[in-house]
């Protein structure tokens, strides 16, 4: 069964406005567990829009999404937080940690209001931490972190509520090649861990890496190509 | 248990936000403690006066009976008594003496008494704290009074009057009848007024009617009516200062407002990362009710706590003059703690719940935000 299904998604901002603009246009997709798909383009091409909607955190102006089966588009934005809380981890293009407090803090921070006592968030926070190789820097002020560590913070929070598909918008547009290549590895490890992983991105050390499953391109608001590897 | 523990981790949070902005914080709550402080203040201060008053008009006689010529009060003579003890339901009518006495060395007035604790030694008196610091004079020494007629009368102060009972006490000179008599040249069966006891006490506004039927040169004055002159100008005291201050607390109103209802660029970014990582708007509500319940109540507590030391432990300095008097003889006396539940639960009401409030509105604005708004920056 696929993982998630777009029908017809089509998204207007500013509907009725003289500033009306389709960021996606009758798009359906389906999207299979356990892979990594990117989705390529120019920007204004709706990658973003896209994954937004994948993501719950957008509801399209028309069309259907079904996560896991479970038709989302008509669900209350309560019951479209919870499913995104369990089931999604964001990472975005400007990474958008909390300044002013510590990595691991940045890092639970999804989890606060799951209602799991702070010592064992701050457990679970500090392995995450761990396997990125950043455990000596859970006590450090975001500010304080490399370009890379940052990165790196990013994705622990992204992955602190388990969940079971993870998105990165544009994740390497800010980081060096060496950084992009650290951060395609962690990616792996994720992919070999069962997780399916989405990505926007133009850059073709994304979208060109060996680990990647499927790449969509997208122009206009619509998908126009579709290249999976053998 | 989870929603407890989901509760506390919100708190957390909202307690680390409240830290990263300290310097903000820090200067709201210092502000908001000393409105808090004032306005309680005033509040206990006057409570603990009213209750002060009370306490020392509860041995006070039922009804004073002055006499009035061309409104103004005149001596009253033995006859008016004898009427007095006529009335029905009169019982243990006497004669006062007292007097104010102007003492031009140190330019204040005092006030003369004669006590029944007076009568048994003549040539003494005893003198309230007030009167015995301004003529440095304790038990022992003597003081000298000019008399209606030029001459000095020297007196030997016998005690000097315990400073709890200071409210009153502070101006006050207890003296004997032959002392008093003479000093001021009264002759006998002359009274400055006179005081009667009402054995039904539902029965005095009817017996002061009778008064003042019967003695229509007089006016009966109710010891209830003392009372509520008592409240009505410790109330009006209050109301000065609070006006005093009204700007400070009007400042303070504009500088939280502003501070509660407005975020900062930073904040509305905050809110739009914890959206986007998967925070509901009531939960992102919750945790900023939780910022705007700890600056307020902190600030009320502790303001609180600094007007209950300020008024009962070092007797209302900042107020004493507005409050306690306007004479030379300003009574130093230490109000009895008390804090009436139902006036710090007003307090309560007009400081931390409009705060909390007013930081609840703009930070539930801007949590309506949608989530992927964060994507697009």
């Amino acid at each position: 069964m696929s993982l998630i299904v777009l029908n017809g998604i089509t998204k207007i901002f500013n509907r009725g406005r003289p500033d009306e603009f389709t960021a996606l246009s009758d798009v359906s997709l389906e999207i299979e567990p356990r892979g990594l798909a990117v989705f390529k383009g120019p920007s204004g091409s709706g990658k973003t829009t896209l994954l937004s909607i994948v993501g719950c955190m957008a509801k399209p102006s028309a069309g259907r999404v079904l996560v896991k089966g479970r038709e989302v588009t008509s669900l209350p934005d309560r019951f479209l937080t919870d499913i995104r809380r369990h089931t999604f981890g964001f990472i975005f293009q400007q990474l958008h940690l909390v300044r002013g407090i510590s990595a691991l803090e940045n890092v639970i921070l999804p989890a606060y209001p799951s209602g799991e006592r702070l010592a064992s968030l701050r457990e679970r926070g500090v392995r995450l931490l761990d396997l990125l190789g950043l455990s000596h820097r859970a006590d450090t002020n975001v500010e304080w972190l490399s370009g890379g560590e940052a990165q790196r913070v990013a994705i622990a929070r992204a992955l602190i509520n388990e969940p079971a598909i993870v998105i990165a918008d544009e994740p390497t547009a800010h980081l060096d090649t060496k950084l992009s290549l650290d951060f395609m590895a962690a990616m792996e490890r994720l992919k070999a861990e069962g997780k399916t992983i989405l990505f926007a991105s133009h850059d073709p050390l994304v979208y060109e890496s060996a680990m990647v499953d499927r790449v969509l391109e997208m122009r206009d608001g619509r998908i126009v190509a579709e290249r999976r590897a053998s | 248990m989870n929603w407890i523990d989901k509760q506390r981790n919100i708190v957390d949070f909202a307690l680390s936000s409240l830290l990263r902005r300290w310097r903000k914080n820090l200067a709201l709550l210092c502000v908001y403690t000393f409105v808090v402080f004032i306005v309680a203040s005033v509040v206990f201060f006057a409570e603990a006066l009213k209750r002060e008053a009370t306490l020392v008009l509860e041995g006070a006689p039922d009804v004073v009976v002055q006499r009035l010529i061309a409104g103004r009060h005149d001596l009253i003579s033995r006859g008016h008594m004898e009427k007095l003890e006529r009335i029905t339901g009169v019982s243990d009518v006497k004669g006062r003496l007292w007097a104010y006495y102007f003492e031009p060395s140190v330019g204040a007035n005092y006030t003369l008494v004669v006590t029944e604790e007076a009568a048994g030694r003549p040539g003494t008196v005893a003198i309230g704290a007030g009167v015995s610091r301004t003529l440095q004079a304790g038990q022992g020494d003597l003081i000298a009074f000019r008399g209606h007629d030029g001459a000095y009368v020297s007196l030997e102060v016998a005690r000097v009057f315990p400073s709890s009972s200071e409210l009153v006490s502070a101006d006050l000179v207890e003296i004997s009848e032959e002392d008093f008599r003479a000093l001021f040249g009264l002759p006998e069966g002359i009274y400055t007024d006179l005081t009667l006891r009402v054995r039904n006490p539902k029965e005095t506004v009817v017996v002061a009617d009778k008064i003042r039927r019967l003695l229509p040169d007089t006016r009966p004055i109710l010891r209830e009516e003392v009372l509520r002159t008592y409240e009505a100008l410790f109330d009006w005291r209050g109301g000065i200062v609070l006006a005093i201050f009204a700007g400070a607390a009007l400042a303070f109103i504009i500088f939280a407002w502003d501070k509660a209802t407005s975020l900062t660029l930073e904040e509305r970014r905050e809110i739009g990362i914890l959206k986007a990582v998967g925070w509901e708007t009531s939960e992102v509500i919750v945790m900023k009710s939780w910022e705007g319940i700890v600056i307020s109540l902190t600030a009320f507590l502790l303001g609180l706590v600094l007007a209950y030391v300020h008024v009962f432990f070092t007797s209302g300095t900042l107020f004493e003059p507005v409050l306690k008097g306007w004479a030379v003889l300003y009574p130093r006396f230490q109000p009895v703690p008390f804090i009436d539940p139902y006036q710090v639960a007003t307090l309560f009401f007009l400081t931390v719940v409009p705060y909390t409030v007013a930081t609840v509105i703009p930070s539930w604005g801007a949590a309506t935000i949608d989530p992927d708004t964060i994507m697009r920056q």
